[in-house]
């Protein structure tokens, strides 16, 4: 025999959850950046196809993160796998230029290479979004993004998206889909993932063996 | 044309062979480092026909002449080769290389138009320099055509000098030969055609000569080339529709000619030319030495040249189709425009000039020119040549695409496979017939087509999509085919 729940029990329910939503919708904001121009036409990925990720169609939908939050990569040190760059410098990862136009992007030399950003101070992070080369379809194979407050990555890590499915980096293998380089860049839910560093692993792409980055944005706020 | 500084017909040749050699020791190493671009691709899959005992079938729409793969044919052969699968970058590649050796040796029959040393340096140049070293690595048939061009001029020349059957029926075997490579031939013909008419006006008002009596020459070179393109284009008697659609070559060349993509602008040859410290050297010499040709207004063979390079210049720019090896063309007349100069500048030097400060000085000029050429020709041959910074590299297949039949391979051995069936479907699959040839059961599909039951599916990002019932367990990876051209390879999912 079914028991009836009160009626002033269900009321008190919902009108719990109802302004718990409210109270965190109104902590949270859309994420703000300014996205560069596109470079080109970005090839049409296929539509509802398993295992792949949908193309986007026009600008991305808002990414609520709280209120305050900043990108706290501009400006920051980076340090990378590769100290000799094949063109351009690392401080090009964060200096804010996403336009993709030569000049605005570093790049590694073939294979597992990573580029590692120092905040300066432990924070919590909400979104990572990167440009790593956009104007011509491209996708960067094995894409990793690491936090951690070891700045050798060797305690303490998390991993807020891999897609090396094949575990070629050895964090594991990655459940991420592949994705096709746009001028919108790539979004990364962090989750309010706490570090100070955020380290980005890639193994090539799919017009050479090479790996660039344009720009880095971390957002956050300091712990 | 003799100089005092023309050495023994023995030594001279000793000269144009060791520089050949140089050429042909420069065009050898790495062949098959580069990617197969797409047309080497295509013409590589012609050869795997013809290996499987099938004839050429021209088709003017969609292919090129005969020239090449009866060529490539023997030399395949020559290496091993039984099959397309068994063929190798470096086993077709070889073809344009020999191509190319030949035409650096040629200059050692041009001495007697444009001078020993004019020649020499031209051989030289073309022997080193790097758009002929990477475009004679390159297995279309650009390299041949260019030969087979020069093998004309000069035969050419002669039977209209000495008025031998001999030259002149090379001269129709040389010209059915740029036929046979590519219908851009007509432009060829029409160019060296005007020269000559333009050259007889220049050389009656400066000498007041007139030669008569050419009709014979002409005619045995008519009949030579009629015979040779027959054979040619209906391989050897064994495809006569060939002649018929022959005829559709020149229509369909002018369709071409409008840009199909290929659209470019007007100076594209001249930057494409002038590209890197060795390109710009070599157009200023060759707009010296073109300038200084045009002043002399002489009856000399350089004369015809400037003519007909002006002319073949103006049709490669003022047409929209351009692609970077048709730039080949144009460095026959530049190399030589190049080289006149370079020997205008030594007599001038020693004439004004003591000796004493004129070969330091000219030794110096060309230990640096040597020093860009050697750079430049290291960089877009064999440290970057499908790098899209190269301004040779031109739709050129990414290094991607290597690994996509090893993946294929290894995930077949992984997943038990012992002979994985490939479906691909893709508007234009090229290169991939090239990629899979190592797989005995590979299709090719258009989009919309019903492909069939496969181990792996390989997909145009825009084909992808009408198949996601098929593709529903199967595990996408992306490879890059060119330059933003992306290829999805559909393996069996784990479980």
């Amino acid at each position: 025999m079914m028991k009836t729940i009160p009626f002033r029990n269900c009321f008190f329910v919902v009108a719990f959850v109802v302004a718990a939503s409210a109270l965190l919708a109104q902590d949270k904001v859309p994420l703000k950046t300014q996205l560069p121009r596109p470079l080109f036409v970005g090839t049409p990925v296929p539509l509802n196809v398993p295992n792949l990720e949908p193309p986007m169609k026009g600008r991305r939908p808002d990414f609520m993160v709280p209120a305050g939050t900043l990108n706290l990569a501009k400006g920051k040190k980076v340090t990378s796998s590769d100290n000799n760059p094949v063109v351009g410098t690392l401080d090009l990862v964060t200096d804010g230029d996403k336009a993709g136009d030569e000049g605005s992007w570093v790049e590694l030399g073939p294979g597992k290479q990573w580029v590692q950003i120092d905040l300066a101070k432990s924070a919590n992070i909400y979104a990572v979004l990167l440009w790593h080369f956009h104007s011509q379809a491209r996708v960067y194979r094995d894409v990793v993004v690491q936090i951690s407050n070891d700045p050798t990555f060797n305690s303490g890590v998390i991993t807020i998206f891999n897609n090396d499915f094949k575990g070629e980096l050895g964090a594991g293998a990655g459940k991420d889909l592949n994705y096709v380089e746009t001028y919108q860049g790539k979004l990364i839910d962090a989750k309010g993932a706490n570090g100070r560093y955020v380290r980005l692993y890639s193994n090539g792409n799919t017009t050479n063996k090479l790996n660039d980055y344009i720009e880095v944005e971390v957002w956050g706020k300091p712990a | 044309m003799e100089s005092a500084a023309t050495p023994s017909r023995w030594a001279g040749w000793m000269a144009f062979f060791i520089v050949a050699l140089i050429g042909l020791a420069v065009r050898l190493p790495q062949l098959n480092a580069r990617p197969m671009h797409t047309d080497e691709a295509v013409n590589a899959y012609i050869v795997g026909q013809l290996l499987a005992k099938e004839p050429f079938i021209y088709d003017p729409q969609d292919r090129h002449g005969p020239a090449l793969a009866a060529l490539a044919l023997p030399m395949v052969r020559a290496q091993g080769a039984k099959s397309f699968a068994d063929l190798t970058e470096s086993e077709l590649r070889v073809v344009p290389v020999v191509a190319g050796t030949i035409t650096i040796l040629l200059f050692g029959a041009a001495v007697e138009m444009f001078g020993f040393i004019p020649s020499l340096l031209a051989a030289i140049l073309f022997a080193v320099a790097p758009l002929p070293v990477y475009y004679d690595r390159y297995f279309i048939h650009e390299t041949l055509f260019c030969t087979s061009t020069f093998g004309l001029i000069l035969s050419g020349w002669r039977a209209s000098q000495t008025r031998s059957a001999r030259q002149a029926a090379l001269a129709g075997v040389c010209a059915a030969l740029m036929l046979a490579c590519k219908e851009t031939a007509l432009l060829h013909f029409f160019s060296l055609a005007a020269a000559a008419i333009m050259f007889r006006f220049t050389s009656v008002r400066e000498t007041g000569q007139t030669r008569q009596g050419h009709w014979k020459t002409i005619l045995t070179a008519a009949i030579s080339f009629l015979l040779f393109s027959a054979a040619l284009f209906t391989w050897f008697g064994r495809n006569w529709k060939a002649l018929p659609a022959l005829l559709h070559a020149a229509p369909n060349l002018f369709a071409r000619a409008a840009g199909q993509g290929h659209e470019k602008p007007f100076w594209y040859f001249g930057r494409l030319l002038a590209a890197g410290w060795s390109g710009r050297l070599l157009v200023a010499f060759a707009c010296l030495g073109l300038f200084l040709i045009v002043k002399r207004r002489d009856a000399s063979p350089y004369q015809w040249l400037a003519y007909y390079g002006l002319l073949i210049a103006m049709f490669y720019s003022l047409i929209p189709y351009k692609t970077p090896w048709l730039a080949l063309n144009l460095w026959l007349p530049l190399t030589l425009f190049a080289a006149s100069a370079a020997e205008s500048l030594w007599r001038w030097g020693t004439t004004k000039f003591p000796q004493r400060a004129t070969i330091p000085a000219f030794c110096i000029l060309a230990a640096i020119i040597g020093v860009v050429i050697a750079h430049d020709t290291r960089q877009r041959v064999f440290l970057y040549p499908a790098n899209e910074s190269n301004p040779y590299a031109y739709s050129q297949t990414s290094e991607d695409i290597l690994g996509l039949p090893v993946e294929i391979a290894e995930l077949a051995r992984q997943n038990g496979i012992t002979t994985p069936r490939i479906t691909v479907i893709a508007a234009d699959p090229w290169p991939l017939p090239w990629y899979l040839r190592h797989f005995s059961q590979v299709g090719f599909w258009q989009p919309g087509q019903q492909g069939g039951d496969a181990d792996f599916y390989i997909t145009s990002t825009e084909a992808a999509d009408q198949y996601a019932d098929e593709l529903r367990k199967f595990r996408p990876e992306f490879f890059g085919v060119r330059s933003g051209v992306l290829v999805l390879l559909w393996s069996p999912a784990p479980e």
